[in-house]
């Protein structure tokens, strides 16, 4: 079962997200925060990580992005960023830092399974 | 050194902020809930159809290869075997398997083809040998009229598995990369799996001859990667080819294996 990893500081923002993934079969994990993300991210080296840019902390989702993406035991995990449609260089930012996809918010439930769907094809 | 959060007054802020009302929250998620059910009961419903439609249309390719004088496990084996090829050719597990669901059908076109030209011992005439070629925009045709994946490759793979690399074969005469990766992987395996069968004409070449034979259309009839790619990967393949014909699975183990 693909283990997914929700970083987004909102709560309802982020139960969303978690009843949307509940959809399918998916090993869901949740953080509040980039900090905690970052901790949790390390921890479970997970498929998927779907991270909000914008949090509170000493890490933004870019900070974690980037962290992610050099750290040796994690090649295998996708990166997902959720940006918000009013900043459009939140896209260029995360593509920079190394992202594999992004998502606009408000989000598309659909958009988030295909997107996904899309990553796991790709192995 | 620990002094970022002076800086960023935001990090004061305690995450977890709620952003909606709580019955709008309440009612929202109250939405996905049902949305999420109908998703899945449009997935199931929709998984349904296809394998239905799916085991319909390989009876009717089996039918066609009875026809063509065949007990039926050769369109299994061209399935599987495909798929191995893929795999072996680097393709993702997702191609491959959706590959193995596809390439049986190559043939069903078949159906249409008349027993006085399909059962004809010996040559063809020039008439004979055009109604003979229809079978492959025929059963593109069969396969093409729906829009789910597998059959849309079903289609592509029927329409061009007698292309030539070459750019001699029919019913385009596409060449090289201009023909779909799925239609010249089924050419090659079904190139091979025919020669090693026994047909009412001629018994069943020895695989080293089949092999051979192979070889030599190398950039001819077919992809010199995928003939180099199978011939790398002979031994594993026909003992592929060996257990397919041993097992026979059904229609149903092609269809739902992972």
């Amino acid at each position: 079962m693909k283990k997914i990893l929700i970083v987004e500081d909102h709560i309802d923002i982020r139960k969303l997200l978690k009843m949307t993934l509940e959809f399918d079969d998916f090993e869901i994990h949740e953080a509040a925060t980039g900090d905690a993300g970052w901790v949790l991210a390390c921890e479970l080296q997970p498929d998927i990580v779907l991270l909000d840019v914008m949090m509170p902390g000493t890490l933004n989702g870019l900070d974690v992005c980037r962290r992610i993406k050099s750290d040796p035991g994690m090649r295998h995990t996708k990166v997902i960023m959720l940006t918000a449609r009013v900043q459009s260089d939140d896209r260029a930012a995360g593509f920079a830092a190394g992202a594999d996809d992004y998502l606009m918010k408000p989000f598309s439930t659909l958009q988030v399974l295909e997107t996904i769907y899309r990553m796991e094809a790709a192995h | 050194m620990t002094s970022l959060p002076l800086l960023e007054p935001a990090s004061q802020v305690p995450p977890d902020t709620r952003c909606f009302d709580e019955a709008a929250a309440a009612q929202m998620e109250r939405f996905v809930r049902d949305f999420g059910r109908m998703y899945r009961e449009r997935n199931e419903a929709l998984r349904e159809v296809t394998r239905a439609h799916h085991a319909a249309l390989l009876h009717l390719s089996a039918a066609a290869d009875l026809k063509d004088d065949d007990t039926g496990v050769h369109i299994v084996r061209i399935g599987y075997l495909a798929e191995a090829l893929a795999l072996a050719l680097g393709q993702t597990v997702g191609y491959a398997r959706m590959l193995r669901k596809a390439a049986p059908m190559h043939d069903i076109g078949k159906i249409g083809t008349p027993d006085s030209v399909l059962k004809k011992p010996g040559k063809l005439t020039p008439e004979e040998r055009q109604t003979m070629n229809c079978h492959a925009a025929m059963g593109a045709e069969i396969l093409g009229r729906s829009n789910i994946p597998v059959f849309r490759m079903a289609a592509e793979v029927a329409l061009t598995h007698h292309e030539r690399y070459d750019g001699q074969g029919y019913p385009a005469g596409l060449s090289g990369e201009a023909i779909p990766l799925s239609g010249r992987i089924t050419a090659v395996v079904d190139f091979f799996d025919a020669l090693t069968m026994d047909r009412v004409y001629r018994p069943a070449f020895a695989v080293p001859v089949a092999l051979e034979m192979l070889a030599a259309e190398r950039g001819r009839a077919f992809d010199p990667v995928i003939v180099d790619t199978f011939l790398a990967h002979a031994e594993a393949i026909d003992a592929l080819r060996c257990k397919i014909t041993q097992e026979c699975p059904s229609f149903d183990a092609l269809i739902d294996a992972p």
